[in-house]
């Protein structure tokens, strides 16, 4: 069996030092490690031979990080290639190889397709309201006003890391009117918005989005004033996992995100929790943006089933966690 | 309340106009810097009324009285709401409202147990001066983000706030953030309750007046060395206070009891004996003691 080459190995261990880091970008490499995988394969010019290596490379790379949707998404594009029916050894290589390139081309391109379609769905004179940093809702919003439809935005400070200082720093630069509030005033802000664009970190299969901490008070409130919520997602953060019901594990952070460790060690009998992300449940989301279109948050299992359907099925079967793509090469 | 005490230093003597004149400063500082305090406003409207009844005789020991039997309406407010958490409750609330610390006082001195979650509060942070008041206490504390209010609510039996007003329909002015809780909270089916002594119910909103709500910029949010690696363009709003609506609020603790937020009217009523109140605006009041000054 052919060995995985250096170059793979490499990306690889830049996914898991957190070296290559951002959804996007730790996707397309590990499309990209798929395909130099494929192109550097040396060995005998056989389907079954060949999808075995590409089963190990692809293991070996959705072990970097198992808890990032991104990577597995990506992954198992790539691998729907790989197990396609053949005979034809070169007709399958080529058939990864292509999947492999459009994956990136796609991540690429989709948000600047994001935020064309985005785009359209700001009214004349909008006041927005953004929280946390998302690449792709900044796209949509700087989109819309350079066609003259966005009068302002309203960005959320964003404890506890102020990732609402980037959102504002960026839009400035492009020009965006921006007032900066504390995620406090969410509320009492809301009655002059029109429209709320945020981003995501995952879409699970039921609609559900699971952001930056404070995203569902910020659905909610707008909810309440009838505020339109668009959320601005490419199709890889869609999980095939919470097809099969698994739960998003939200992660808490350190403490001394919140206070100092002094204050902590100082009051005993306070403990700080610091989750991360919050869920939004469908019914507060409007549309989810996607390169692939405009879609209502409880199509997201159709995005799943037309991009993924071959991986939901394999995860099935095993469960992702447990899901080896070497023990799915039959000889 | 500062103002009371204020006022006994310079009560002094048989010629209160220095009491009125500090008064009206006082007055004239709220009304543009913080419009919401309807508990100073009332006290102010309370001392006049006497000097305008009584002259300067025994204002001294009228404001003595005054103070004392606010201090009780306070604590007596909290006892109310004390009433309502039962052992096992956990609590949420913001800020570091007197009305509040109060309320965990009395629950740890009946020794029910409870735990609360505080919200640190943006933009002054007081979450942490109640947090570390909360420590003190023994009581088990969370302290957690503005944002996490609805990532936490599922936990949470009961959310209380303290009142910088109260208005006639019963929606309640308090420390910015407070309505998002509010919100969180009604959309969980979890009860929400603000303390509140009588002397903050808002008069002027009889007469259709608007609470006004003061904010504050960046200066709040970031220190100077932040703000020079911020853009130029970079502003910010920051606001004080907020209003959660009546229908989000199950109840008002006073001294007077527990009531719905629509039954304010009721609360005046008995209060002033009549609804609505018969009631000078404090301009004029000022203009009657010291003749158009």
């Amino acid at each position: 069996m052919s060995t995985i080459p250096q170059e793979v190995l490499d990306i690889a261990e830049g996914i898991r030092s957190m070296r290559i880091r951002g959804a996007g970008k730790i996707a397309r490499s590990a499309a990209e490690a798929l395909r130099i995988a494929a192109e550097k394969y040396q060995g005998e010019r056989e389907p079954s031979v060949f999808r075995r290596y590409m089963a190990k490379v692809a293991d070996t790379l959705i072990e970097t990080r198992p808890t990032a949707v991104s990577l597995p998404n990506a992954v198992m594009y790539v691998m729907q290639a790989v197990f396609r029916q053949t005979s034809d050894f070169d007709e399958l290589r080529r058939g990864v190889v292509d999947a492999a390139n459009r994956f990136i081309e796609d991540s690429l391109n989709a948000v600047k397709r994001i935020a064309e379609f985005g785009s359209k769905r700001i009214r004349e004179n909008s006041v927005i309201l953004t929280h946390c940093h998302s690449t792709a809702a900044v796209s949509v919003i700087t989109e819309a006003y350079k066609q003259g439809r966005v009068v302002k935005v309203y960005s959320t400070e964003t404890r506890p890391f102020y990732q609402g200082r980037i959102t504002t720093r960026q839009l400035l630069e492009n020009g965006v009117p921006v007032v900066q509030i504390p995620d406090s005033a969410v509320r009492y802000i809301m009655h002059e918005v029109d429209q709320v664009v945020i981003g995501a970190d995952t879409i699970t299969s039921n609609g559900a989005v699971v952001n930056k901490v404070g995203t569902s008070q910020v659905a909610l409130a707008a909810h309440e004033a009838r505020v339109r919520v668009f959320v601005a997602a490419e199709t890889y953060k869609f999980s095939p996992m919470t097809v099969i019901g698994e739960l998003v594990p939200i992660e808490f952070r350190d403490p001394t995100e919140v206070v100092p460790r002094e204050w902590l060690e100082k009051h005993k009998n306070v403990r700080v929790l610091n989750p991360s992300f919050d869920v939004t449940p469908p019914e507060y989301v409007d549309a989810v943006i996607t390169e692939a279109g405009v879609i209502p948050p409880q199509a997201a299992i159709m995005v799943l089933t037309e991009r993924l359907g071959w991986a939901i099925d394999k995860i099935k079967q095993a469960g992702l966690t447990k899901l080896r793509f070497e023990d799915l090469v039959e000889d | 309340m500062d103002i009371l005490n204020e006022s006994l230093k310079v009560a002094g003597g048989r010629d209160c106009r220095g009491l009125v004149r500090f008064l009206k400063e006082k007055y004239l500082l709220y009304a543009r810097e913080r419009p919401g305090s309807a508990g100073l406003f009332n006290t102010i409207r309370s001392i006049l009324n006497y000097i305008r009844e009584n002259g300067c005789t025994g204002v001294r020991e009228f404001v003595e009285g005054f103070r004392d039997r606010y201090d009780k309406a306070l604590w007596a407010a909290s006892e109310v709401m004390a009433k309502r958490v039962v052992d096992g409750d956990v609590v949420m609330t913001n800020s570091n409202s007197v009305a509040v610390r109060r309320l965990f006082e009395i629950l740890v001195r009946n020794k029910v147990k409870f735990s609360v979650y505080v919200l640190e509060s943006r933009p002054g942070m007081e979450g942490l001066v109640l947090a570390d008041y909360l420590d003190k206490l023994g009581v088990e504390t969370y302290l957690v983000v503005d944002s996490a209010a609805r990532f936490f609510m599922k936990n949470v039996d009961k959310v209380v706030s303290g009142a910088e007003a109260v208005a006639v329909n019963g929606a309640i002015v308090s420390k910015a953030g407070t309505s998002l809780m509010a919100l969180a909270a009604s959309e969980a089916r979890v009860r929400f309750f603000a303390i509140a002594p009588t002397l903050k119910i808002s008069l002027e909103t009889i007469y259709g007046e608007l609470v006004k709500l003061p904010e504050g910029d960046w200066r709040l949010l970031m220190d100077e060395e932040t703000r020079r690696a911020m853009p130029e363009k970079y502003t910010a709003r920051a606001p004080l206070y907020d209003v959660t609506p009546p229908n989000m609020v199950d109840g008002i603790a006073t001294e007077l009891g527990l009531y719905p937020p629509q039954s304010i009217p009721i609360l005046v009523k008995t209060i002033y004996g009549t609804y609505p109140p018969q009631l000078k605006p404090l301009d004029t009041l000022f203009a009657e003691l010291l003749g158009g000054g």
